[in-house]
């Protein structure tokens, strides 16, 4: 099970990606916007990949500090750690600043306000839903205890009765 | 690089979501229900309201209720899952004992336990001398498995009252009132 998820998992990040390295074709395109509109997660995603890489493309790449830069040249280049080639250093040294860019450069997201506001909105509703539910199962709850109630009552009064019958006949 | 980035992304996004429902935890009224989504898959209702949400929410309780917002004050976290059981309820069934079970270890007071056929009602206190940390409710019928927990220093009475305050017609669970 966790294997077949592993492989969708892969096979969705390989449509988006070709999607943002304009691999696709057209009716490979359409499929995708297609399954996009079925499946939210998978849409959400595109929208994610499409917003990192604008993101992307706007971030300068810092260079290395000169001191840095120094000691990387004292290094022969075949001895060098993986994490100290040039460019890996430039990779960790863009990643703040992709996710800097990421939360500056949205055109389309709305204001910490508006999405506050919204949060507001949606916890009424949830708390509305919750006590409403809260109220259902306390009801469910009188009922089904009204229910055993007047059952044993029947009994305890139908068992009366017939003991007085009975009593009467007897006499 | 590029799937690094967008996972790291990702996770980034679910921190705070994650971190409402763990800042719950350590909380004398707060009950895990455990894992039911193997079974019966996403729950279609799945509400967890934590105390940084409650807090966002008190200033308007307070605009129309002063006295409500008192109460509403002291209300920690409130957490529902309602799973569709298809007319299988056996697994939710098993689900209600095991916390029942749990409860009662953990000195959680039954107010009211209904067992039928196929149907199961359990409802929990957890008491703190006249007042109660949490409150615990369980339903299963054969439609439904409903899982509810409020967490929060409360008077029961109280409770009635700020459910008073809202009013949701659970057919079309989008509308509601807020009086």
């Amino acid at each position: 099970m966790t294997e077949h998820k592993d492989q969708d998992t892969n096979m969705r990040e390989a449509r988006i990606n070709a999607l943002l390295d304009r691999e696709l074709d057209d009716q490979q395109a359409e499929q995708l916007k297609a399954d996009a509109t079925a499946d939210q997660a998978l849409a959400r995603a595109i929208i994610e990949a499409y917003q990192l890489q604008r993101a992307m493309e706007q971030v300068r790449v810092e260079p290395a500090p000169a001191s840095l830069r120094r000691k990387l040249k004292r290094i022969p280049r075949d001895s060098r750690p993986a994490y100290l080639q040039p460019r890996w250093v430039a990779a960790f040294a863009a990643i703040p600043l992709a996710v800097l860019g990421l939360v500056l450069l949205q055109p389309s997201a709305p204001p910490a306000g508006q999405i506050r506001q919204a949060e507001i909105e949606q916890a009424q509703r949830d708390l509305a839903v919750a006590f409403a539910y809260i109220d259902q199962v306390g009801n469910l709850a009188g009922k089904q205890i009204e229910t055993q109630l007047v059952d044993e009552m029947s009994d305890a009064v139908a068992g009366s009765i017939f003991r007085t019958v009975q009593h009467q006949k007897i006499l | 690089m590029k799937r690094f980035l967008i996972t790291a992304f990702c996770t980034v996004l679910a921190l705070p979501a994650i971190a409402q429902e763990d800042a719950l935890r350590d909380l004398p009224g707060f009950v895990d229900f455990g894992e039911m989504n193997s079974i019966y898959g996403e729950p279609k209702v799945n509400i967890s309201i934590g105390e940084g949400l409650l807090k966002l929410l008190f200033p308007i309780v307070k605009n129309e209720d002063p006295e409500v917002a008192a109460i509403f004050s002291r209300l920690k976290g409130v957490r529902v899952s309602v799973y569709a059981t298809g007319g299988d309820s056996a697994a939710a069934l098993d689900q209600v004992s095991r916390v029942k079970n749990t409860l009662s270890a953990l000195a959680w007071s039954p107010v009211v336990q209904v067992n039928e056929e196929g149907q199961q009602v359990q409802i929990f206190m957890k008491m703190n001398g006249e007042v109660m940390d949490g409150l615990t409710l369980m339903a299963v019928d054969g439609e439904e498995a409903v899982f509810i927990n409020v967490i929060g220093q409360l008077d029961p009475e109280e409770l009635s009252q700020l459910m008073g305050r809202f009013d949701v017609d659970l057919e079309e669970s989008l509308e509601f009132n807020f009086n």
